[in-house]
C-alpha cells in the first residue's frame, strides 16, 4: 500500500521530487515554506521580498533536488539556498554599506510572556542580524557565512558575537520574567 | 544564563517559526511558477528538436553521395556511411534478412532509416516531456 504524501519523510519526498515529482515537491513547500519565509524576514527582508526570494529558492531547490541526499535536513538545505539568494539580492543593492544601529527596543516580551525573537532581532544592526540569522537560523558555519557575504571570517565572528550579546542582553530578562509570569497570584 | 545555555535557546527560538496564514497561497504561487517553467522548458526543447530535425533532414536531402567532384570531406562522409551501412548489413545478415540491401538506391535507404530513427527519437522525447508536464 502506498503512503500518502503527508506520511512520507522529507528525504523520500525529495528523492521523488528529484525524479520530477511535482506533487511531492509541493508537499515539501507546504511543510517548509513558512520556515524559509520566516528566516528571510528575520534576516531583514521585507515580507514581499522574503516571499519572492523564498519562491525563487524553492524553484531552484526543485531543479537541484537531486543534490540533496539526506545529509542534514531538507529544511536546512533549502534555508541555505534561500539565504544565499537573499544575500545575492542584497549585495546587488549594496545595502551593507550602511551600518545603522537600530533603535533600542524595550519590548521583547509579548503579551503572553513569550520571548519574541523577532522583536529582539530588530535591536541588532543589519549585518549582525543577518550573521546571527545565517548562523542560528540557516545553520551555516562562520566560514560559509564569510564566503556568502564576502566578508572576512573575523568580521563575521565578531558580528555573530556582538549580535548574540545584544540578544542575550534583551532576552535574558524576558526569560526570567516569562518564567515568573506563570506564578502570578 | 550561560553562553552554553543561551546558544541552544537561540537555535530553538529560530526553529519555532509560526505557520503563516497565507501558506496555501504561497504554495499555489510556487506550483504555478513550476508549471510555467516546465511549459517553457518543454516548448524550448520541442522547438530545438524540431529545428534540429528539420536541419538534419534538409542536409540529408541535399547530400549527394554520387557527386562528381569529391572533396576530402565528402569522401570521408561517404566512407563513414559505407562503414555504417556495412555494419548494419552484417547485422541484418545475422538476423537472417541479409537480402535486404541497404546499399541499394545510392544511400537513400540509409538516409530514410536515419530520418526514421530521428523522428522516432523525437517522438519518444515528446512523449517523455508530455509525461513530465
Amino acid at each position: 500500500m502506498s503512503k500518502s504524501l503527508r506520511d512520507l519523510h522529507d528525504v523520500e519526498l525529495a528523492a521523488q521530487a528529484a525524479a520530477g515529482g511535482r506533487r511531492e515537491y509541493g508537499e515539501l513547500v507546504r511543510r517548509h515554506g513558512s520556515a524559509v519565509r520566516g528566516l528571510l524576514r528575520r534576516m531583514g527582508a521585507a515580507p514581499s521580498l522574503a516571499d519572492d526570494v523564498a519562491q525563487d529558492a524553492f524553484l531552484q531547490g526543485f531543479q537541484r533536488c537531486s543534490e540533496f541526499r539526506g545529509q542534514g535536513t531538507f529544511a536546512g538545505w533549502i534555508k541555505k539556498i534561500a539565504a544565499r539568494l537573499y544575500l545575492k539580492r542584497v549585495a546587488r543593492e549594496a545595502r551593507y554599506v550602511a551600518e545603522v544601529e537600530a533603535d533600542e527596543a524595550d519590548v521583547v516580551v509579548d503579551r503572553a510572556g513569550v520571548m519574541d525573537l523577532d522583536e529582539a532581532l530588530k535591536t541588532l544592526s543589519e549585518t549582525e542580524r543577518v550573521c546571527v540569522s545565517l548562523c542560528h537560523g540557516a545553520g551555516m558555519s562562520h566560514p560559509e557565512i564569510a564566503a556568502a557575504m564576502d566578508l572576512p571570517l573575523g568580521t563575521v565572528k565578531s558580528h555573530v558575537k556582538r549580535g548574540l550579546d545584544k540578544l542575550r542582553a534583551r532576552l535574558q530578562p524576558a526569560h526570567g520574567s516569562g518564567g515568573r509570569s506563570t506564578h502570578v497570584g | 544564563m550561560s553562553a552554553d545555555e543561551f546558544d541552544p535557546m537561540i537555535e530553538r527560538l529560530f526553529a519555532q517559526t509560526p505557520r503563516m496564514a497565507d501558506e496555501a497561497l504561497f504554495l499555489a504561487t510556487v506550483q504555478a511558477s513550476m508549471e510555467k517553467r516546465s511549459r517553457w522548458r518543454t516548448l524550448a526543447l520541442t522547438s530545438a528538436g524540431l529545428v534540429g530535425g528539420v536541419l538534419a533532414v534538409r542536409e540529408g536531402v541535399n547530400f549527394n553521395f554520387s557527386a562528381g567532384d569529391e572533396t576530402t570531406l565528402t569522401q570521408g562522409v561517404r566512407t563513414a556511411a559505407a562503414t555504417a551501412q556495412g555494419a548494419a548489413q552484417s547485422g541484418l545478415e545475422g538476423l537472417g534478412v541479409g537480402s535486404f540491401d541497404l546499399m541499394d538506391g545510392s544511400g537513400m535507404m540509409a538516409f530514410w532509416i536515419v530520418a526514421g530513427a530521428l523522428v522516432a527519437l523525437l517522438a519518444a522525447g515528446l512523449v517523455k516531456l508530455s509525461q513530465d508536464v
